[in-house]
């Protein structure tokens, strides 16, 4: 155990953690402003703006002695006895001098600025700058320019903090942006024909404490304090990136990384950071449909659900089979409904995991800490960032509940050969899958040898247009619930946006089936049931879901968990105003 | 004092001194010798340390105990010979490599001896191309004769010298920006610690000394320790090659024992102040040690003295004069101009600093001046730099120090400038003197101003300040 002193107050901080200055200082909430120390990347300590008063305590006399001279506090370890100053003249006085150099040559432009609202030129401009402007010579203005087709670079607002360019070498490794030219004509840029496209190319973007480098996908559409933000988890593939999705007037306008140790660390991939844009489509699934006259008719909720439930219990009645098809695209609480519905109806109903898609192989990133610049590197635990080929976020969950239910976990592949023998009587199909996931032909096949189709979808597929029912379902962005990624950690995914006009979210579907007391449901509740249910899901048990997920096949990643620690002008603060009140 | 004996420079008159024949004849190599096979390493470190040599590159740092800081158990240890003089007005280096390569390297391999390390680097500007020809020539020449290669004098000792020619940047000059640029990076600076002796040129232990601190190691193993502390003055001992240029009528680079003050050099060794004219002022050792008035110059030009007038430091020991007739605008405006150009952009305060000093020296010498802006240019010259703590490496220091020490001892002068130049052409408009000051235009509608009140004078609104 370390004691550390910051403004005369003594903490102490657990033994084994490594921490610096500004980790330490914010965990007893003391706020050191920086820009280019970043917890994932190498110490530069280039824009001075964390420096603050350094010293030790002798342990025998008590006796303080300070370093004369100020350090940046990024470079300092929080280790025994140290004596941190924040709230001196000293460090303030310093503070107002940054702050004025890395003004005077900056446009100014926060109107028209992306940025505003989550930059730290501003947040600390208000909190830690000055009202004057000594600068009266002309100011350097460099022309805004592309560095990839999906960035964009404002190098006037840039203050050269190099994050975006320890990036691209050290997490990345692919060194595109570069810092060109010296002095104050220094910039970033890239080489000609050599863009920041990279798969993880868009955290740049999120890096960049000021509104130098932008997504142009946002660019101009929202300004950041219009936004609702949701913890939400990535869908896009099995990683489960942890995000933020962000949300205005019933619409995502991008995601953003969160942070995560154990599954994404600060980053997410592009692919994943544009996937926003299937929960928006306008040709999402607006209604339930039944099969009238051999065509598919708008029906009322209730009414398809009504359809639904009879007719399959009907079936399961005559004592014949129907088949459930789970995909991995449902979280662990709908899975669980669903098998509990499809088992409850007969018990020799079949139930099968979905089409699970790949793409290409696993892409993993190693932050290599050998390839960054020399310096203390040892706040920076490397930690791996894989793309996973399967494109879906859940499908260790469903196997764990269809292995629990009926022993073995039935591929679709299987799936279909048994349909094709006339195994099936009805079949019930949830998809929510985000690309096309059945062709026509596959489809035609699989209709022509059941007798009851139902799917329920979000977008209408092949199979859609030759069911008996479809049931419009709740995209990534609409439902809330857990997956459980590659790694067989479960995580808790909030809803970004309310049902669409005309759909019912998936776990109320099968709420509804499954005559469930108490109108809509909640996913704690599920899970809750589910932990109890099944002994795979134990760690979760109340349906409670620890901050960073909780593995529920393998151990965590060893080690002492990192410090949670976000860019402040990132999080949602509370007002200065109300600060000071 | 006894008459003094340059050794340094002894090779310089002598006909082909820079060939090895020449070198050898005149007792070279002998020292070497000596070193590897009648000494251990760490003798000839116990050696150097008690001579007290004390680094000349600029910093003045102790040769012997920056060896000893190398870690007790490494495996390789890599040397790196500074040989970028960028220095303005420095050339020091240039003549010892041109004239007598051979003394510097045996002053690497004494010196890669004792600190066990078998490749020495030799990090050269790129504007010596002569003393890189003559200096390729030597090291080629000392490898056939057996003075570097394989079991040197069946010592068992390796050595292998490489030259890297720079690309023309002052700041890899700077020990870390050398090996950064010596690894193929960018030459920017690294934080501290780790210091290049536990971790420098390609994460391995490194020494970095100058190219003058390795030539007089021979002289120090030949004679010893004792015969070198006899010379200089106390804390600052041995020889020294002060380069002297400017409005002097013989311009020199000559060797001098340490401590001989400013103006005896300036009288004795450069023949005076050209055209009969009196000193204005002295630089006294390359333009980023500051500046020495005209009653200063009797100040002993050594590691310590220099600091009482205010000056950094004794630096490359150049010293440059400027006659009455200089303008100490135009000298402060060329370091400006030289320090934004060569800063690396790295720091803040140096990035941004050094740019709007020279972008304020400009806009004055061209009639813009106002009085205040020599107390922003003080007061910004008094937060730069690693002094202050608020950048990685000196160069901030060296571009601060020569405004530092303009504006105290030439103030009344500069004022004198402001107030008899003044062109409204380049002068700040109202807007920006008023949003200077903290203030704002009121608008010609005569209400008043619409953005905030005018605030006290100096106030820095914080909400921490309340």
């Amino acid at each position: 155990m370390a004691t550390i002193i910051i403004n005369g107050q003594e903490h102490t901080l657990p033994e084994g953690e490594k921490l610096n200055a500004i980790q330490m200082a914010k965990r007893v909430g003391v706020d050191i402003p920086y820009y280019c120390w970043h917890p994932a990347l190498s110490v530069v300590a280039n824009c001075r703006m964390c420096e603050i008063e350094v010293g030790s305590k002798d342990p025998k006399t008590g006796e303080i002695k300070m370093i004369p001279k100020l350090v940046p506090g990024c470079q300092t370890p929080a280790k025994d006895l140290t004596v941190i100053v924040t709230d001196s003249a000293k460090v303030k006085e310093h503070q107002r001098m940054i702050m004025e150099f890395l003004l005077i040559n900056h446009p100014l432009d926060c109107p028209v600025c992306d940025q505003a609202g989550e930059c730290g030129l501003q947040d600390y401009s208000y909190e830690y700058g000055q009202s004057n402007h000594r600068f009266i010579e002309e100011r350097i203005v460099n022309p805004r320019k592309d560095v990839s087709s999906a960035i964009q670079l404002n190098q006037d607002r840039c203050i050269m903090c190099t994050r975006c360019v320890r990036f691209t070498r050290e997490i990345s490794q692919t060194g595109e942006l570069q810092v060109m030219n010296r002095g104050n004509h220094a910039e970033i840029d890239v080489f000609p024909g050599h863009p920041v496209d990279n798969p993880l190319a868009g955290n740049v973007v999120d890096l960049c404490p000021v509104g130098a480098l932008l997504d142009k996908d946002f660019l101009h559409k929202q300004r950041a304090w219009f936004l609702s933000k949701h913890d939400s988890v990535c869908t896009r593939c099995s990683t489960g990136c942890n995000i933020s999705a962000e949300e205005n007037r019933g619409q995502l306008w991008r995601f953003k990384p969160r942070f995560n140790p154990q599954v994404n660390d600060y980053w997410i991939c592009d692919e994943g950071r544009y996937s926003y844009k299937a929960a928006n489509d306008p040709a999402l699934l607006s209604a339930m449909y039944l099969r009238q006259n051999n065509d598919l008719q708008p029906a009322p909720i209730d009414q398809a659900l009504k359809t639904v439930g009879e007719t399959l219990g009907r079936i399961a009645a005559a004592g014949d089979i129907t088949a459930g098809v789970l995909s991995p695209f449902l979280t662990v609480e709908e899975a669980y409904l669903m098998a509990s519905y499809i088992k409850g109806l007969n018990a020799a109903n079949i139930l099968a995991l979905g089409p699970v898609p790949t793409q290409g192989h696993d892409r993993t990133f190693t932050p290599d800490q050998v390839k960054g610049r020399n310096g203390d590197t040892s706040f920076i635990v490397p930690r791996p960032f894989t793309i996973h080929a399967e494109k879906c976020p859940n499908r260790k969950g469903v196997e764990a509940i269809l292995e629990h239910f009926q022993g073995e976990v039935i591929t679709w592949g299987d799936f279909e050969g048994r349909a094709a023998l006339g195994d099936f009587k009805a079949a019930y199909v949830a998809s929510d899958a985000i690309d096309p996931w059945i062709d026509n032909e596959r489809a035609a096949s699989l209709r022509s040898k059941v007798e009851y189709l139902v799917v329920q979808d979000t977008t209408v597929t092949p199979l859609a247009e030759r069911a008996d029912v479809v049931l419009a379902g709740a995209t990534f962005a609409e439902k809330a619930g857990c997956y459980v990624n590659a790694n067989g950690r479960l995580q808790y995914s909030e809803a970004a946006l309310p049902p669409r006009d005309g759909s019912l979210p998936d776990l109320d579907v099968f709420a509804i089936l499954l005559h469930r007391a108490g109108g809509p449901v909640r996913s704690q509740e599920i899970l809750a049931e589910l932990a109890e249910a099944v002994p795979a899901f134990r760690a979760v048990a109340g349906g409670r879901v620890p901050e960073f997920g909780v593995s529920i096949t393998e151990p965590a990643r060893v080690g002492v968990a990192p410090f949670p620690f976000n860019d402040p002008w990132n999080e949602s603060r509370v007002q200065v105003g109300a600060k000071n009140a | 004092m006894a008459e003094f004996e340059p050794v340094l420079s002894r090779n310089w008159n002598v006909t082909d001194g820079h060939t090895l024949k020449v070198y050898e004849s005149r007792g070279g190599y002998q020292a070497a010798r000596k070193a590897l096979t009648t000494l251990d390493p760490d003798k000839v470190v116990g050696i150097v340390k008690d001579s007290e040599l004390r680094g000349r590159g600029g910093a003045g740092f102790p040769c012997g105990l920056k060896w000893s800081f190398l870690p007790k158990d490494r495996k390789e240890t890599f040397m790196c010979v500074n040989g970028d003089e960028s220095e303005p007005a420095t050339f020091n280096n240039r003549i010892l490599i041109e004239k007598d390569p051979h003394q510097f390297i045996e002053g690497i391999l004494i010196a890669c001896f004792a600190t066990k390390a078998n490749t020495a680097y030799v990090y050269l500007r790129v504007e010596y191309f002569h003393a890189y020809k003559v200096l390729e020539a030597a090291v080629a020449e000392a490898r056939a004769a057996g003075h570097l290669g394989k079991n040197i004098y069946g010592s068992g000792f390796d050595l292998d010298i490489w030259l890297h020619r720079g690309a023309g940047a002052y700041i890899c000059g700077e020990e870390t920006g050398l090996i950064e640029s010596l690894e193929g990076k960018r030459g920017w600076p690294r934080i501290k610690p780790p210091f290049p002796a536990i971790e420098g040129a390609f994460r391995k232990p490194t020494v970095v000394n100058n190219v003058e601190t390795l030539c007089c190691v021979p002289h120090i193993i030949e004679r010893g320790a004792e015969w070198f502390k006899s010379i200089g003055t106390p804390k600052s001992y041995g020889p020294k090659l002060y380069c002297v240029s400017g409005h002097v009528n013989k311009q020199v680079c000559v060797e001098l024992p340490l401590g001989i003050t400013c103006r005896e050099l300036i009288d004795k060794h450069a023949g005076g102040v050209w055209k009969n004219r009196k000193a204005k002022a002295a630089v006294p050792g390359g333009i980023s040690m500051g500046l020495l008035s005209a009653e200063e110059l009797d100040t002993p030009l050594d590691f310590e003295s220099l600091r009482k007038p205010g000056c950094l430091g004794l630096g490359t020991a150049a010293v440059t004069v400027m006659d009455e007739h200089t303008p100490i605008i135009d000298y402060l405006y060329n370091c400006a101009r030289f320090f934004a150009h060569e800063s690396c952009g790295q720091c803040t305060p140096c990035r941004e600093g050094t740019g709007w000093l020279y972008k304020m020296l400009k806009r004055i010498k061209a009639g813009g001046g106002r009085l205040e802006d020599l107390d922003i240019m003080a007061n910004m010259a008094n937060n730069m730099g690693i002094m202050p703590g608020t950048t990685i490496c000196g160069l901030a220091d060296g571009a601060a120090w020569p405004i530092k020490n303009g504006v105290a001892k030439f103030r009344a002068e500069l004022e004198e400038y402001i107030k008899t130049h003044q062109d409204p052409a380049y002068g700040a408009t109202t807007l920006q003197a008023a949003i200077a000051k903290g203030a704002y235009a009121v608008p010609h509608n005569g209400l008043p101003p619409v953005i905030n009140s005018v605030p006290t004078a100096g106030a820095l609104r914080s909400p921490h300040s309340a």
